[in-house]
C-alpha cells in the first residue's frame, strides 16, 4: 500500500519519502530523478480521474525535480475540488511546502536557478477541511443508514447498492481498504450476471490502487468466466471485456509476465477504450507496445502488432513509438535505440512502467542483437557496433552474454573482430548425449537396484533409543527390531 | 574348571564332524561367559583346535579375546586373528555371521587404536572374501576395510570391492545396520575422492544422503557437505538428489550445512572474487570440517568452469583478455591454466605465443572411429545388463506366492510400493 507508505513517511521525516518508500516496494525502484522531460503535464493529467490522476501526479512529483511543484499544485487542487479525501490533502499539502521552501532555498544559494517562480504556498485550507470531513461523516452516516434499513428489508438488490455506494464513498475519502471491504460484500447480494460483473470491476479497481495485483488477475478470471448478459447492448460488453484486459495486462506488467501483458493490451478495443480512473488509451499502447517489441518475435509482431487494424489506432497517440514499432521491423537498429532512448526519461515517470524500462530496454535490445545477426554466417563486429551505436568491446561483452544464454548460436573471432555463426554437428551432439544419457541411465538403476537391498533389509535411519542420547544423534536399533516394528 | 573347558573342545569336534552347526552355534554363544572366565588357558584351546575343522569354535574363542578390556598379548591374538581369515572354513563360519562380524570390527578397532592400519587391510580382504556370498554382497567388513585404507593412505586395496555395484546385504543376523551401511558409503567416497574419480564419489556420496531415514545422522550431514563440495567440482552447481530423498535432508541437515550452501549459491555467479571472499568468511567451519582441501579445488574448478565458458563464446581470444574475464592475476597465470586444460583435455585449443592468442577448437572428436563406437557399444550392453537386471527382480516379484495372494485380494488399492516390497522380503527369508 504505497499511501500509507507516503503517509508515514510524510509524519516521521519528511525528506526521507523516498527511502521509506523503496522499502514499501519491494520491486526494485531506483531512487532516480529524471531531469529532461517533455511532458505537458496539464495535458498529461487530465487524461485520469480520481486517484487514478492523483497517483499519478505524485509519482512524478516525486521522480522529477523541474516538475515538483507543478504536479504538487495540480494535485492539492485537484484533490480539494473533487474528493473528500482529507488524509491526502495533508500529505499533499506537506509535500508542498517542503518543495517550495527547498526551491526557495536553491534560489537563493545559487541565483542562475531557473526553477518555475516559488511563490509562496497558501496555508493550509482549515475551513475546508472541516467542511469537508464533516460532510464526509454525514454522507457516511446517511449511506449507513441507508444500508440498514436496505438490509432489514432485505431486498438483495438494494443492499447490493447499498454497498457499492459506501464503497464509492470510502473511496472518495481515500480509505482503500474499507472501499476494497464494501465492494466484496456486494458479492453476496449479486442477483444477475451483470451485477457479478460490475463488483468484480469495482474490486480490480481498488486492487490496482493498492497494486495487489494477483487479487487484480483472480477478479479478472473470475468476470470473464461469468455469463455475458445477453439482454444488454454490445457497447456495454465491449467496454467491459476491454476494461478488464487492460487490468489483467497492468497485473502481467506488474509481475514481470511481458509477453502475456502485450498480448492482453493487444486485445483492448481502441473504440470502447475510456476508463480515466485506469488507464489512458495512450497508456495502452505504450505498454503494449513496449512489452511486444521485448517478447516477440518478427513474425508475431508482424501478425499481431504492425498489421494489426485496431492496434495501429492506438499507436497514432504515440507517433514516436509508432515510428520505433517500424524501425525495428526495417532492421534500422541504430535509429530504432536512439528514440528509444529519447522517450525514456518520459517512461520513468510513469508510475506503472517505470521499475521495468531497464529489463524491457535490455530485452529489447537483446532482440534487436539477435534479428540483426539471424541472416549472416560471419559478421563484422566493427560494423555492428556501428549499426548499435556501441564500441566493440562494449558489444563483445553483450554478445558474449547472449552467447552463453543461447539466444545466439555463434563464436566471437576476438583477434579479428567477427563474429562467426556455429554450425552444430548434430550428429555429434547426438552421440553425446545418448552417452550422457547411458551413463546417467546407469547411475540411476545401480541406485534403484541398491536402494530395494536396503529396503529389503529394512535398513534406515532412526532416532536413538533413550540410553544412546549422548552418542550423538546416530544410533540405529538392529534390523530385526525394525522389522518387528514394521510388520 | 578345566573339565568344562574340556567339554567346550569336544563339543565342538564333535558337532563340527558331524556338520550339527546351527546347535554348535547356538552352544558357543552360551559358552561365551565361560571361556571369559577362563582367559589364561585360551591360547592352549587354540593350539587344540585344528582352524578348519573346527571353525566356529576358534571364532568363539578368539570374539573372547577381543572382548578382554585390555587385550593380553596382543601380537599372539593378532597373528591368530589373521592366520584364522586366511585358513577357515567358509561354510563353517556362515553359520555365525554376527559373530564374524563382531570379530572384524573388533580387530579392525583394536588396530586403529594402536595406529597398525596398514597391518589390517590383507586379512580383511580376505575375511571378506570368505564371508561373501558372491562379490556384490555388501558386509559390515567394506566399511573397516575402507577405514583402514584411508588411514593408511593406501586407497587401492578397497578398489576391488568399491569398484564392484552392491546388489545384495548382507544381514549377519541383524547385525548390519544404517551406520555400517553409511560409513561404508561415506569411507567409498573419501576413498574415490582422494583418488579423484570424482564421479564415482559423487555417486557414493548420494548413496549416503539417500539412505531412508527419520532422525539426523552425522554420518549423512558429513556426506552431505562433501557431496555438495563434489558436486561443485564436477558439474559446477548441486545436482539434484533423487525424489526418494529422504524429508530429514531438505528440513533438518541442509540447514545445518548453511556455509557450504552460501558457497554453492556464490559459485553459481561465476566470479572468482566473490567466491573467494565467502571462502575466507568460512574458513573456520571448513577447516574444521576438514573440508578445506575440497574448497580449495572447488575455487580452480570454477577457474576451469570460467575457460571453458569461454571456449564456447569465443574463436579467439588473447591471454590478457582472458586474465581479464576470469579474474586472474596476468597472462602468465592465464597461459598456465590453458596449457593444464589442454593437456587434461579439458579443452581444444591451441595457444600462439606470438602474439599471445589462444584459439578454440571444437571437439575433435566425430564419433566415427572404431574405438568410439566400441566404446558405445560397451556402454549399451552394460545399460542392456542392467535392464535385465530390474526384470529379473521384477519377475522374482511377481512370481512370489504371497504377492500374488495379496495383491489378487480386496486390498489391491492400499498396496504401496514398499510394502510390496517389504513382502517379497518376508518370503526370501
Amino acid at each position: 500500500m504505497p499511501l500509507t507508505g507516503f503517509f508515514q513517511a510524510a509524519a516521521m521525516e519528511p525528506m526521507q519519502v523516498d527511502v521509506v518508500e523503496e522499502n514499501h516496494n519491494v520491486e526494485e525502484e531506483q531512487n532516480y530523478n529524471v531531469e529532461n522531460p517533455t511532458i505537458d503535464l496539464e495535458n498529461y493529467a487530465s487524461q485520469y480521474i480520481g486517484l487514478a490522476r492523483l497517483n499519478r501526479l505524485l509519482f512524478i512529483a516525486e521522480h522529477c525535480n523541474a516538475l515538483k511543484i507543478e504536479a504538487l499544485r495540480m494535485a492539492l487542487n485537484y484533490t480539494m475540488k473533487t474528493s473528500f479525501n482529507t488524509s491526502l490533502y495533508h500529505l499533499i499539502h506537506h509535500k508542498l511546502v517542503q518543495a517550495t521552501q527547498g526551491a526557495a532555498r536553491a534560489g537563493t544559494n545559487s541565483s542562475s536557478n531557473n526553477l518555475p517562480d516559488v511563490a509562496p504556498v497558501a496555508t493550509v485550507d482549515t475551513q475546508w477541511l472541516e467542511v469537508t470531513s464533516k460532510k464526509a461523516a454525514l454522507k457516511l452516516e446517511q449511506l449507513d443508514t441507508e444500508l440498514k434499513s436496505y438490509k432489514s428489508n432485505s431486498i438483495k438488490e438494494s443492499v447490493r447498492r447499498g454497498h457499492d455506494d459506501l464503497g464509492d464513498h470510502y473511496l472518495d475519502c481515500g480509505d482503500l481498504s474499507n472501499a476494497l471491504k464494501c465492494y466484496s460484500r456486494a458479492r453476496d447480494y449479486c442477483t444477475s450476471p451483470k451485477s457479478v460483473v460490475n463488483m468484480c470491476l469495482n474490486v480490480i479497481k481498488v486492487s490496482v490502487y493498492l497494486q495487489n495485483w494477483s487479487h487484480v488477475q483472480s477478479y479478472v478470471n473470475k468476470a470473464e468466466v461469468t455469463p455475458e448478459p445477453s439482454d444488454n447492448n454490445k457497447d456495454a460488453n465491449q467496454s467491459i471485456s476491454s476494461r478488464l484486459k487492460c487490468a489483467a495486462g497492468l497485473a502481467d506488467l506488474a509481475t514481470r509476465k511481458y509477453k502475456s501483458a502485450a498480448k492482453y493490451f493487444l486485445q483492448v478495443n481502441f473504440d470502447y477504450c475510456d476508463f480515466p480512473e485506469l488507464l489512458s488509451p495512450s497508456n495502452v499502447a505504450v505498454y503494449g507496445a513496449l512489452c511486444a517489441l521485448a517478447t516477440f518475435d518478427r513474425k508475431e509482431l508482424q501478425v499481431n502488432v504492425i498489421s494489426s487494424s485496431s492496434f495501429k489506432q492506438f499507436l497514432e497517440l504515440e507517433p514516436q513509438l509508432r515510428d520505433i514499432m517500424s524501425k525495428f521491423y526495417d532492421s534500422k537498429y541504430a535509429s530504432c535505440l536512439k528514440l528509444l532512448s529519447e522517450i525514456r526519461d518520459n517512461l520513468l515517470l510513469d508510475m506503472y512502467v517505470a521499475p521495468h524500462v531497464n529489463t524491457l530496454y535490455t530485452q529489447i535490445r537483446n532482440r534487436a542483437l539477435c534479428q540483426y545477426f539471424s541472416p549472416y554466417l560471419s559478421a563484422d563486429m566493427r560494423k555492428m557496433a556501428e549499426a548499435f551505436n556501441t564500441t566493440v568491446a562494449a558489444l563483445e561483452d553483450e554478445l558474449m552474454q547472449l552467447i552463453l544464454d543461447g539466444h545466439i548460436k555463434a563464436r566471437i573471432d576476438s583477434h579479428n573482430k567477427i563474429l562467426y555463426a556455429k554450425d552444430a554437428d548434430q550428429r555429434s551432439t547426438t552421440f553425446e548425449k545418448a552417452i550422457l544419457m547411458g551413463k546417467e541411465y546407469q547411475r540411476r538403476t545401480k541406485a534403484l537396484i541398491l536402494r530395494s537391498a536396503v529396503i529389503k533389509c529394512q535398513i534406515h535411519v532412526k532416532s536413538p533409543p533413550r540410553e544412546g542420547l549422548q552418542g550423538g544423534e546416530m544410533s540405529i536399533a538392529p534390523a530385526s527390531a525394525s522389522s518387528i516394528v514394521r510388520n | 574348571m578345566a573339565t568344562s573347558l574340556e567339554q567346550y573342545v569336544n563339543m565342538v569336534q564333535t558337532m563340527s564332524t558331524s556338520g550339527n552347526l546351527t546347535q554348535l552355534y547356538d552352544f558357543i554363544n552360551k559358552s561365551a561367559e565361560m571361556l571369559a572366565k577362563n582367559a589364561s588357558h585360551l591360547d592352549n584351546m587354540f593350539a587344540t583346535l585344528d582352524v578348519q575343522q573346527a571353525s566356529l569354535g576358534i571364532l568363539g574363542i578368539l570374539c573372547v579375546k577381543y572382548s578382554h578390556p585390555n587385550i593380553p598379548d596382543l601380537e599372539t591374538t593378532l597373528v591368530q586373528t589373521t592366520e584364522f581369515f586366511s585358513k577357515c572354513n567358509g561354510e563353517h563360519v556362515r553359520f555365525a555371521t554376527d559373530n564374524y562380524a563382531e570379530l572384524c570390527q573388533k580387530f579392525a578397532q583394536a588396530l586403529i587404536d594402536r595406529k597398525m592400519y596398514a597391518r589390517g587391510i590383507a586379512p580383511l580382504i580376505e575375511a571378506i572374501q570368505k564371508i561373501q556370498l558372491h562379490p556384490a554382497q555388501l558386509t559390515s567388513i567394506h566399511g573397516s576395510l575402507c577405514q583402514l585404507c584411508l588411514l593408511a593412505k593406501n586407497m587401492k586395496p578397497a578398489l576391488r570391492f568399491l569398484d564392484i555395484d552392491i546388489t545384495e546385504i548382507s544381514r549377519e543376523g541383524g547385525r548390519l545396520d544404517a551406520k555400517d551401511y553409511l560409513l561404508y558409503y561415506y569411507y567409498g567416497g573419501m576413498i574415490y575422492t582422494a583418488l579423484k574419480n570424482y564421479e564415482r564419489a559423487l555417486y557414493f556420496f548420494e548413496i549416503a544422503v539417500t539412505t531412508p531415514s527419520v532422525a539426523v545422522s552425522h554420518i549423512m550431514m558429513e556426506a552431505y557437505k562433501k557431496f555438495t563440495l563434489v558436486s561443485l567440482i564436477l558439474h559446477g552447481k548441486i545436482i539434484l538428489l533423487p525424489k526418494y530423498t529422504p524429508q530429514v535432508l531438505q528440513r533438518y541437515i541442509r540447514p545445518l550445512c548453511q556455509p557450504y550452501m552460501s558457497l554453492a549459491a556464490v559459485y553459481s555467479h561465476n566470479s572468482l572474487a566473490e567466491l573467494r571472499s565467502t571462502v575466507t568468511e568460512h574458513t573456520d567451519v571448513f577447516n574444521r570440517d576438514n573440508n578445506m582441501g575440497l574448497v580449495k579445488q572447488c575455487m580452480t574448478s570454477l577457474i576451469k568452469k570460467n575457460i571453458q565458458r569461454l571456449t564456447k563464446t569465443f574463436l579467439t581470444l588473447s591471454l590478457a583478455d582472458m586474465a581479464n574475464r576470469v579474474q586472474l592475476s596476468g597472462p602468465k597465470e592465464a597461459e598456465k591454466y590453458v596449457l593444464h586444460m589442454i593437456e587434461d583435455g579439458e579443452i581444444f585449443a591451441t595457444i600462439n605465443q606470438k602474439d599471445g592468442m589462444v584459439r578454440f577448437h571444437d571437439n575433435p572428436e566425430k564419433y566415427n572411429s572404431p574405438n568410439m563406437l566400441l566404446e558405445v557399444d560397451k556402454e549399451m550392453q552394460l545399460c542392456i545388463q542392467l535392464d535385465a537386471k530390474l526384470r529379473e527382480m521384477d519377475r522374482d516379484i511377481a512370481v512370489n506366492p504371497q504377492f500374488v495372494q495379496k495383491s489378487s485380494g480386496t486390498h489391491e488399492d492400499d498396496l504401496p510400493v514398499t510394502s510390496k516390497r517389504c513382502l517379497s522380503d518376508n518370503m526370501l527369508e
